[in-house]
This record gives C-alpha cells, sequence and structure tokens, in this order.
C-alpha cells in the first residue's frame, strides 16, 4: 500500500479533496525526507568524509559531530548576492537549476523506501525513474549553453556527451534486471528479490539482484558513478581544467539548487541501486526505512571515496569507456540473463 | 649533429679557449675574462652564426641565460653558453650595440629559449633583436611606454594608459586566425589549475588545443631592480626568498651567495656548507611534495587526498625548518660566508627530530607511490601525454626535473659541485621517459636521494669534533669588482644569477635566471595538440612558481 492510500484512509472525509490532500501530504513527506538525507550530505557528511580520507577533523563546533554547521551554511548559502552574467539567456538560466533538482526529486515518487512509504507504484515504475532521471541532461545543457560563458559550455557539451555514453548502458542493464523479475513494477521488483535464493543451514541467502548476477550490479555501479558525474568520471565539473564547467556563472540560490540537484541524484542513483539490486528496504531486525537508508548512504559513501582516491579520466577516455567497453559488457550481460532466464523458464 | 667528432676546445684539463677563438676566427673581436669564464665579443650580426657554431662543432648546447644591459656608451646582450654533459665548460658571448641604435641579431633561430629570454630583455632593457619571430613585451604590459632597466627611463613618470587600449586587453592576439570551428579562451589569470596567476591565451578545438601562448608578468616585482639598488652584504639575502616562494627559499638564496660569494672571493667554513647542505635539501624536499601535491590535484580534482597527504608530509618538514632558521616562508637563512645561525639549542635532540622524520620519508614516499605511480587510472591519464623530447629540452634550456624526466642527466650538484654535495653518497634521478609520468616519477625519487643527503648531514653534524664555525670573517662593505654568472641546483632546475660589479657596495646589474622561465617556455610545444585536461596535467608537471618565473 503506498503512502498516499495510508493517509487518505486515516483522513475522515473521502472524495477526490481528500485523494488530493493526501497526494500533497505525501509527496511533501517524501520531498523533505530526501531533502532533509540531502541537508546531511552537503554540508556535513560530505565535508566529514572527505576530512576522514586525508587526516583532517573538518567541521565540529556546532552539535554534536559538528552536525549543526547544516543550519549556518544554509543560512550563509541563501544569502548571497546572486550575481547573472551579462548576456545569459534569461529563461533557460533561470530554468535549469529547477530542472536539476526536479528531475531528480520526481524519480524519488516511484522508489519504496520501506515501511509503507513509497509514493507511488505504477506498473511502469523502473521506466520512470529512467525517463525522468535522464531529463537532467536536458538542464545540464541548458546550464551550459544559457550562461553564455565559455567554461559553462564545454562543460555541458562534456555533461551531455557523458549522460548519452552512459545512460544507454545503465537502461539496457535495468533490463537485464526486468528479465528477470518479469516487471516494470517497483514494488514487484523488490518482492522478487525477498524470495530465497539458497539456504545455508539457518541462514537463508535472499535473491537480491546484486548476489544472483554480480556481473551486472558492478557494471551498473560503474555505469551510475559516471551518471552521476563524480570521481572518475567528474569531467563535466572538472574544476582544475574548466573551473566548474555549467555551473561555473551559478551563484547564490541557484548554486544551492545546482548543488542540490548533484546530491539528490546521488541518493537516487543510491536508491535505484538499492531496489533493483539490494532488494530495496529488505533486511533482517531492523525497520525497512532503516534499512533503506543505510542502502543509499553506503552508496554516497562509495561516490566520496571514489573522489578522494580516485583520478578523473580525459573525456576522450571516458567516452571511450562508455561506448566501447559499458555497451558492449551491458549487451552481453542482457544476452546472458536472456539466455539463463529462457533456459530456466523452459 | 656531426659523426661522433670530438668538440672544438675540449681538452682533458677544461676548456681551451685559444681552440675555441679560433674556431671562431674572424667573428671574436676582443676576448674579456670574466669570473666564471671567458666571454669574446662579436659583432651584434654575426650572433646566429656564431651561436650554431659553437652548438655544433663544440657543444655548447645550453644558452642557459641572455642578460641584457645598458652601458654609458652602448647596450650589451651577453649569452650564457654552457654544455649539458659538463656544465663547467662555460663560456659567454658578449654582443655590444650602439646606444643610439641598439640592434642585434636573435639566437632564437639557434636556441628557441632565445625566444623568450630575448622577448624580456627587449622588454625590460630596450635592445631590438632583428629576425625574431615574436618580439613583444613579455613582463610588463604592452601599453607600457620605455624600458624600466634602461639608464634613462624616468622611475617617476606615470604611467598613463588611455582606455582604448585597455577595451579588451583579454582579446585573442593569437597566431591562429578565428575560424568557426575553434574557440578562444582565456585560461588564468583567475583559474583553479594555473598555480597562480598566469594566464594562457588558448585556442581551442572542440577539447583539443589548437595553439597556446602564455602570458606572464602578473607576478613581476622589478625583483632584479631591487637587488640592484641594495647592498651585497645584507641587504640582497632576503630577496631570493621571495623568487620561488613555495619552500625553496633557501635553495634561492644559495644560488646569490654562490654568485655573491665567488665574485667577493669569500671562503664558507665546512660546517656552514654541511648546514647549507642540509637545509637546502629540506625546502628541495618540502618543493617537491608541494609540486607532486598541486600535480595530482590537477589530475584527480579538488577533494584527492594525495594533495592533504603531502601537506602533512610538508608541515612536518616545515617545522624542521622553522626550528632551525626562525621561519616557515621567508627562511633568510644564509648570510655571505656562511649561516645565520648554528643548530637550535638542544642540539642532539634537534638532530634526532630530524633524523626521525628523515627515517619515516621513505614509508610516506612509498603511499605516493601506491597512490600515484603504481595507480592504473593515474597512469592511463599521464603516460605518453606532454611528451618533451630532449633534444627540444636542450634547445628550450629546460632544466631540474623537467630536464631529468626527458633523459637529461643534468643536475648541478653533482656537475659542478658546490657546498658539501660532492663529500655524500647520492644519485641523480633521470627517467627516459620524457611525459608527464616520469616527471612526476622523477621528484618522487629526487625527494628519496634529498632525504638521503639529510640523513648523512645530520651524521656528519652529530659527529662534528672541531670549531662550529659558521660563518667566515666578511669585511661589513662588500665592494667587489668583475663580472660572474654561477647557478645552482635549485627546485625548479638551473636557478642562476649574473652579477656586474661596478667597485660599488650594490650591484650594477643583477640578472636572474630562474629555471621556472625557460621549463614554461616549453609549454607551447607540450601542450598544443593535446587535450585540454592534459594541457593542465603538463602545466602541472611543468611544477613553475610564477614568483620566479616573473621575478
Amino acid at each position: 500500500m503506498t503512502l498516499p492510500t495510508t493517509i487518505e484512509e486515516a483522513l475522515p472525509v473521502g472524495g477526490v479533496a481528500a485523494e488530493a490532500v493526501a497526494a500533497l501530504a505525501a509527496a511533501t513527506v517524501i520531498g523533505t525526507f530526501v531533502m532533509l538525507n540531502t541537508a546531511l550530505a552537503g554540508p556535513w557528511a560530505k565535508r566529514k568524509i572527505t576530512a576522514a580520507f586525508t587526516d583532517r577533523i573538518s567541521v565540529n563546533q556546532f552539535g554534536p559531530l559538528g552536525v549543526g554547521i547544516v543550519v549556518p551554511d544554509a543560512v550563509r548559502l541563501v544569502s548571497k548576492e546572486l550575481i547573472v552574467p551579462e548576456g545569459a539567456d534569461r529563461p533557460a538560466w533561470d530554468l535549469a537549476p529547477l530542472v536539476l533538482v526536479f528531475s531528480a526529486l520526481f524519480a524519488f515518487a516511484v522508489i519504496p523506501m520501506g515501511n509503507g512509504v513509497h509514493l507511488a507504484d505504477p506498473a511502469v515504475g523502473l521506466v520512470f525513474v529512467f525517463a525522468i532521471a535522464s531529463v537532467a541532461s536536458l538542464g545540464l545543457v541548458m546550464a551550459g549553453y544559457a550562461s553564455n560563458n565559455k567554461y559553462a559550455f564545454l562543460g555541458g557539451l562534456r555533461a551531455v556527451a557523458q549522460n548519452l555514453a552512459y545512460e544507454i548502458p545503465l537502461i539496457l542493464i535495468g533490463i537485464s534486471v526486468v528479465l528477470y523479475t518479469g516487471s516494470l513494477q517497483m514494488s514487484e521488483i523488490v518482492a522478487t528479490q525477498r524470495e530465497t535464493l539458497v539456504s545455508l543451514g539457518p541462514l537463508s541467502v535472499p535473491g537480491w539482484f546484486a548476489i544472483v548476477n554480480p556481473f551486472a550490479f558492478v557494471l551498473f555501479l560503474v555505469a551510475n558513478v559516471a551518471e552521476v558525474g563524480r570521481n572518475p568520471f567528474d569531467v563535466p565539473e572538472a574544476p582544475t581544467e574548466i573551473v566548474a564547467g555549467y555551473q561555473t556563472e551559478y551563484s547564490s540560490v541557484y548554486f544551492v539548487l545546482i548543488y542540490l540537484g548533484e546530491f539528490v541524484h546521488i541518493f537516487l542513483g543510491g536508491a535505484i541501486i538499492a531496489t533493483i539490486f539490494l532488494g530495496g528496504p529488505a533486511g533482517p531486525v531492523l525497520p525497512g526505512i532503516v534499512w533503506f537508508l543505510l542502502k543509499i548512504w553506503a552508496m554516497f559513501l562509495f561516490t566520496q571515496w571514489l573522489r578522494s582516491a580516485v583520478p578523473r579520466v580525459r573525456i576522450d577516455q571516458l567516452i571511450e569507456i562508455g561506448w566501447k567497453r559499458l555497451l558492449v559488457l551491458a549487451f552481453v550481460n542482457l544476452f546472458a540473463t536472456a539466455t539463463v532466464v529462457g533456459v530456466l523458464a523452459a | 649533429m656531426s659523426l661522433q667528432r670530438q668538440p672544438v676546445g675540449e681538452t682533458p684539463d677544461g676548456l681551451d679557449y685559444d681552440a675555441l677563438a679560433e674556431l671562431l676566427d674572424g667573428y671574436v673581436l676582443d676576448r674579456e675574462q670574466h669570473l666564471n669564464c671567458e666571454a669574446f665579443v662579436i659583432r651584434p650580426d654575426d650572433v646566429a652564426a656564431v651561436l650554431s657554431t659553437l652548438r655544433d662543432r663544440a657543444a655548447f648546447d645550453h644558452l642557459s641565460l641572455v642578460t641584457a644591459q645598458e652601458y654609458r656608451d652602448r647596450y650589451e646582450s651577453i649569452y650564457h653558453l654552457k654544455k649539458y654533459d659538463d656544465p663547467t665548460q662555460e663560456l659567454s658571448l658578449v654582443v655590444p650595440t650602439p646606444r643610439d641604435q641598439p640592434h642585434s641579431q636573435s639566437g632564437a633561430d639557434v636556441f628557441d629559449t632565445a625566444i623568450w629570454h630575448e622577448r624580456e630583455a627587449y622588454d625590460l632593457v630596450g635592445i631590438e633583436y632583428d629576425d625574431h619571430p615574436d618580439l613583444r613585451r613579455i613582463l610588463l604590459p604592452e601599453t607600457w611606454q620605455g624600458h624600466p632597466l634602461s639608464l634613462d627611463y624616468n622611475q617617476d613618470k606615470p604611467q598613463i594608459v588611455p582606455l582604448r587600449e585597455h577595451a579588451n586587453p583579454m582579446e585573442g592576439r593569437t597566431d591562429v586566425a578565428d575560424r568557426s570551428d575553434t574557440m578562444f579562451i582565456n585560461i588564468g589569470p583567475h583559474h583553479p589549475a594555473t598555480h597562480g596567476v598566469l594566464h594562457l591565451k588558448t585556442v581551442v578545438d572542440g577539447e583539443q588545443v589548437v595553439d597556446i601562448d602564455p602570458d606572464i608578468g602578473y607576478l613581476h616585482r622589478c625583483e632584479e631592480q631591487m637587488c640592484q639598488q641594495s647592498t651585497y652584504r645584507h641587504q640582497i639575502m632576503p630577496y631570493p626568498d621571495r623568487w620561488d616562494y613555495v619552500s625553496a627559499g633557501i635553495l634561492n638564496e644559495w644560488a646569490y651567495a654562490r654568485a655573491a660569494e665567488s665574485l667577493a672571493d669569500i671562503d664558507v667554513p665546512v660546517y656552514a656548507q654541511v648546514l647549507r647542505t642540509m637545509s637546502a635539501e629540506l625546502c628541495r624536499i618540502c618543493a617537491h611534495l608541494l609540486a607532486i601535491g598541486t600535480f595530482a590535484l590537477d589530475i584527480y580534482g579538488e577533494f584527492t587526498a594525495i594533495f592533504m597527504y603531502a601537506v602533512t608530509d610538508r608541515e612536518r618538514i616545515q617545522n624542521l625548518l622553522e626550528e632551525l632558521t626562525g621561519q616557515r616562508l621567508m627562511f633568510n637563512y644564509l648570510r655571505l660566508g656562511g649561516v645565520a645561525w648554528g643548530l637550535p639549542e638542544p642540539r642532539a635532540e634537534y638532530l634526532e627530530t630530524v633524523r626521525s622524520v628523515m627515517a619515516e620519508f621513505p614509508d610516506r614516499l612509498e603511499e605516493y607511490h601506491n597512490l600515484l605511480t603504481s595507480n592504473e587510472l593515474f597512469q592511463m591519464r599521464v603516460l605518453d601525454t606532454g611528451v618533451l623530447p630532449a633534444e627540444t629540452a636542450k634547445s628550450y634550456g629546460a632544466t631540474g626535473p623537467v630536464a631529468r624526466g626527458s633523459g637529461i642527466d643534468y643536475d648541478l650538484r653533482r656537475d659542478d659541485p658546490y657546498g658539501y654535495y660532492d663529500e655524500l653518497d647520492w644519485e641523480v634521478v633521470t627517467d627516459d621517459g620524457g611525459d608527464n609520468f616520469s616527471r612526476a616519477l622523477v621528484r618522487l625519487q629526487e625527494m628519496e636521494q634529498s632525504a638521503r643527503i639529510v640523513r648523512q648531514c645530520v651524521d656528519v653534524l652529530a659527529d662534528w669534533s672541531g670549531e662550529r664555525e659558521i660563518q667566515s670573517d666578511v669585511p661589513r662593505t662588500v665592494k667587489p669588482g668583475g663580472e660572474v654568472y654561477r647557478a645552482v641546483e635549485g627546485a625548479k632546475g638551473e636557478l642562476g644569477i649574473y652579477i656586474r660589479a661596478d667597485g660599488t657596495d650594490t650591484p650594477a646589474r643583477f640578472k636572474i635566471r630562474s629555471p621556472a622561465f625557460s621549463n614554461l617556455q616549453t609549454l607551447e610545444v607540450l601542450a598544443e595538440g593535446e587535450y585540454i585536461a592534459d594541457m593542465i596535467a603538463t602545466l602541472g608537471s611543468l611544477d613553475i612558481v610564477l614568483g620566479e618565473v616573473d621575478r
């Protein structure tokens, strides 16, 4: 049962109005939940994690472990002057940050987070996620092109080239999951993975797709890092090469929005991986939502780790890895899965 | 170079200047005696012919420096020639030109490094070099009026530049015509990867660099002129710290100390030489650590752990230097005839600290090798990018880790010994790759050698039984005479200083040969045709410090 339905049933009245109120309330809950994670990740967790990798201390003055930095940081970021570059293509330039944030946020609508926190469960859930998440490319082009800045332009071009090269393998690997589950519905994908794969005495290993097909899992991990633009695939920003890429000209609130979009994207990547490879909110003892959080934060940690320790590849190498290696491997994985599933079915 | 002929003038016991004069018969007008070598006076329109003869027949393959200066009656360009095989074999070419017509032939056809050196001579002194491929100002803005180091330059006259001249100072101005498929882009002067205020006028075709023109001078602080206005004994020594200011201070001070000491014939006690050697090598480690750290930053992105590791390790050594010299950045430790202070008390404790830091250092280096040189992704990025062939490197006067990364076995600490180096057991590191990887690798291995030198110096100091003399007797006022060019192995390469003394207590001409200046010049060759990312990596691997480039 999805969250809006739960709320609607709890409401004293029924009808269309109640349905709308329930949907809005549920969306607010989930949106806030995701943003809360991002707020924690951006100003605090990222700093703490990077500091741990580089033998430093980082924020430690406000609140336990310095977590209170989130508040002054938010105030600082939104109170900065918004500088609009001369010759910026106004509507596009203003819309780009919004597109970036909402493309990521929107996709969370179909992610089952456990304990009934699930906004919608359409039959085409997985397709919806990929479709909405790829709208971000549009935001990147808009930001890069509308800024009227050569670095932003280069960054925008890089971002598009990268997203094209890595989204196709991403979706191909997604299809191999669908072959296994037989459904695009998110709840169905999670349910399939709950079945026991093998029993080792008292321990029963669940049929998580990461365990069933680790090859696809690794491929997806790699493609996902490129999709969210983190080392070794952070060429669209590449601060030492093209200053900050498509986000060079954004300041103040727009910068916050772009940054927010990036972090929500990282969490979305984690959420997709958790849902289609790690059994979604499944896990022993603890409630589902805790497990879900653990899984997406683990993915966040993974991207930050790469950032501290792995060099950035060059743009031509990035494209080559995408089209010549990852795409081929994704097809191999698809055919192999199709064959295995076909044989098992027969 | 023709066959395996014995270069003219090379004899078992040094250079035979008579043979060289004979080789240049008809060109040599006069022979002068400089303190470091002999100088041949030649006519201004024979420069290219003489340089190419000397390069091809007498193996003078290193144009170390071009000095320009003005006398009351003439201008003079001096070409300081050396050999990469043996830098103690030196020869200077003095090219006088009349005051009313300061035209001299360019040496840029023979040595590429002359392009920038002659531009600087034109910019600051005002000598015009005929047939020069690109005679523009280099350190000062294009709109500057007059030549600041010429004698009749009026320093009080304000530089009034009309607004129209500054309508768009960043405008194109590259060799490549505007085409629809290329884009002109200003990388710098504010850019995360230019390691200071460097401005690269770049033309890119998509992601590839078509043309690049480094625009320097943003950090020009008239260092040469300030030294010319200061007294030898005390006032000049603080300035070298400000050239290559990222920890290489003592290495720079040594360049001045060496030139001034040979000019004024000052002896340095052995104990002070050991102290100089130890502190200079500590500086070299610091400088190389920062070079490696920022290079990693260029390749990894701003959140890399390597940079912080490098800064942490550098901090340990910086603490040692602070205890020794009392300063962390501008050490001002060397004095003419020795050093300012002996070891801090308690002596044994300090030596023990140095020893323990140096003992740990090889393990720390192992970490950099794990993260950098043995990292496959890193190798994928830097192997075979920014390749500098040895011949090109020589023509551009590249020295230091840049030259050694191209397989040129050239290190003044060994080839032109000074200090305490020839008493110690260490090796010159070279690598034949010539690419960004080799330059990083050479720096990493050089730090290991430097640590070795420091450890030996500590042993010598600990076992020192004689008198601990840190300075020789030097008169309060030094008034030397003559001309000298002396160089030491700085952090970036051959850091040389030319001084013309005229019997007063300040130099008549003080010229700095900055290794980073010559090394940066190779960027034009290294970067063209490369990807933007590789160009940035190449710039990082050249390890320039703009304070030293611009002076």
